[in-house]
């Protein structure tokens, strides 16, 4: 079997800045999270679910493969 | 209503520093009177009741400190080391505040039977620890609490959720101290009864943050009582917990094997509640900030 070694990466803090520089905050407060879980999304630490990513990226008006990524670990 | 609040527990904490003093004063006249078992008037045992006033005061005045931490931080871009500090701080005054009458009780009850009250070790450095606590929350009060470290609005609470971890660790780490004393004290004590008034005591600040987190989901406009990275972090620690936790009682058994029916048979739930509510804590905090 082959081994999975890709991870989600994402644009999401580029994104903010880009967007009057939202602050994590703001944000998790519209896609209704809590702070700590924007902060671990943008650290790549934490993979969101479908359902939040199309969220986030309706926020910022973009498509979900914009914002988030896939790179090799 | 904010400002009535405000400046009432101001004014209970300056009440309870003068109390503090107060009963410095009436233990200075009491103890050695006590210690040398002389008697004792009615006027002078009504003192008592003075101190037991300035107790409730300072109760009063450390849940409302307690209140207005936790609503700062509800909203605080970080907590910070200093604001743990105080919540622990806070927790430990509360908690002694119960351990205050219950020593004055045991102290008043071995007098009467004639027996030493080596209980007097312990209440004057309690009591100066709740004093220096105080002094600390009022300065707090004062000037501690500045709007510029807050968001404006927090839709989705995730502090909250941290400080009930501290406290759960807090009162946890206690729970397990008091009921471990059982095998090293087995005979001073009438076990069932200090155990589970000891643990029921030591959940009491554990029950009231969770009380407010609970009454701040209620009042919530988003959807559910966690976030999904909430979750995740809950799945984590509870799995820890319930590994942990297993081997945990396997190892009390086994040690108590050939003698189930004593002082374990007293200890055993204090022991696994507060296990499990420090691990379980620690885990979701340990988990919060890893990720």
């Amino acid at each position: 079997m082959e081994k999975n070694n890709q991870q989600l990466a994402n644009n999401l803090r580029k994104y903010r800045f880009e967007h009057n520089e939202i602050t994590q905050q703001d944000l998790a407060n519209k896609v209704g999270v809590t702070r700590l879980t924007i902060h671990s999304i943008e650290k790549s630490k934490f993979s969101p679910s479908v359902f939040l990513a199309l969220k986030i990226a309706n926020i910022f008006k973009a498509k979900v493969e914009d914002i988030f990524y896939l790179i090799k670990k | 209503m904010k400002k009535i609040v405000h400046y009432s527990t101001i004014v209970l904490g300056g009440v309870s520093l003068i109390s503090f003093i107060i009963d410095y004063f009436i233990f200075a006249e009491l103890r050695p009177k006590m210690i040398n078992f002389e008697a004792i008037s009615q006027n002078q045992e009504n003192l008592i009741l003075v101190v037991g006033a300035g107790l409730l005061i300072f109760l009063a005045f450390c849940l409302l400190s307690l209140l207005r931490v936790v609503q700062y931080l509800k909203k605080a871009k970080k907590i910070t080391p200093v604001y743990s500090l105080l919540l622990v701080l806070g927790v430990l005054c509360l908690l002694f505040v119960f351990s205050d009458v219950a020593l004055l009780n045991d102290i008043n009850k071995q007098y009467k039977f004639g027996l030493e009250q080596p209980e007097w070790l312990l209440v004057y450095p309690i009591m100066a620890f709740q004093f220096l606590t105080a002094i600390i929350f009022i300065v707090f009060h004062l000037f501690g609490f500045k709007k510029e470290n807050q968001f404006e609005d927090v839709a989705k609470d995730s502090n909250i959720f941290l400080v009930a971890q501290y406290i759960g660790i807090v009162c946890g780490l206690l729970g397990l101290a008091s009921a471990s004393l059982g095998f090293f004290f087995p005979r001073a004590w009438n076990l069932h009864m200090h155990t589970t008034i000891g643990s029921i005591v030591l959940l009491i600040p554990y029950i009231l943050i969770v009380g407010y987190w609970l009454s701040i989901k209620l009042k919530e406009k988003t959807r559910g009582w966690y976030d999904e990275k909430q979750i995740q972090d809950i799945g984590k620690s509870s799995f820890m917990t319930l590994v942990a936790s297993a081997v945990f009682m396997i190892s009390l058994f086994a040690a108590n094997y050939n003698n189930l029916n004593g002082v374990v048979s007293a200890l055993w739930l204090s022991l696994y509640l507060f296990f499990v509510l420090t691990l379980f804590s620690f885990g979701n905090l340990y988990f919060s900030r890893k990720d």
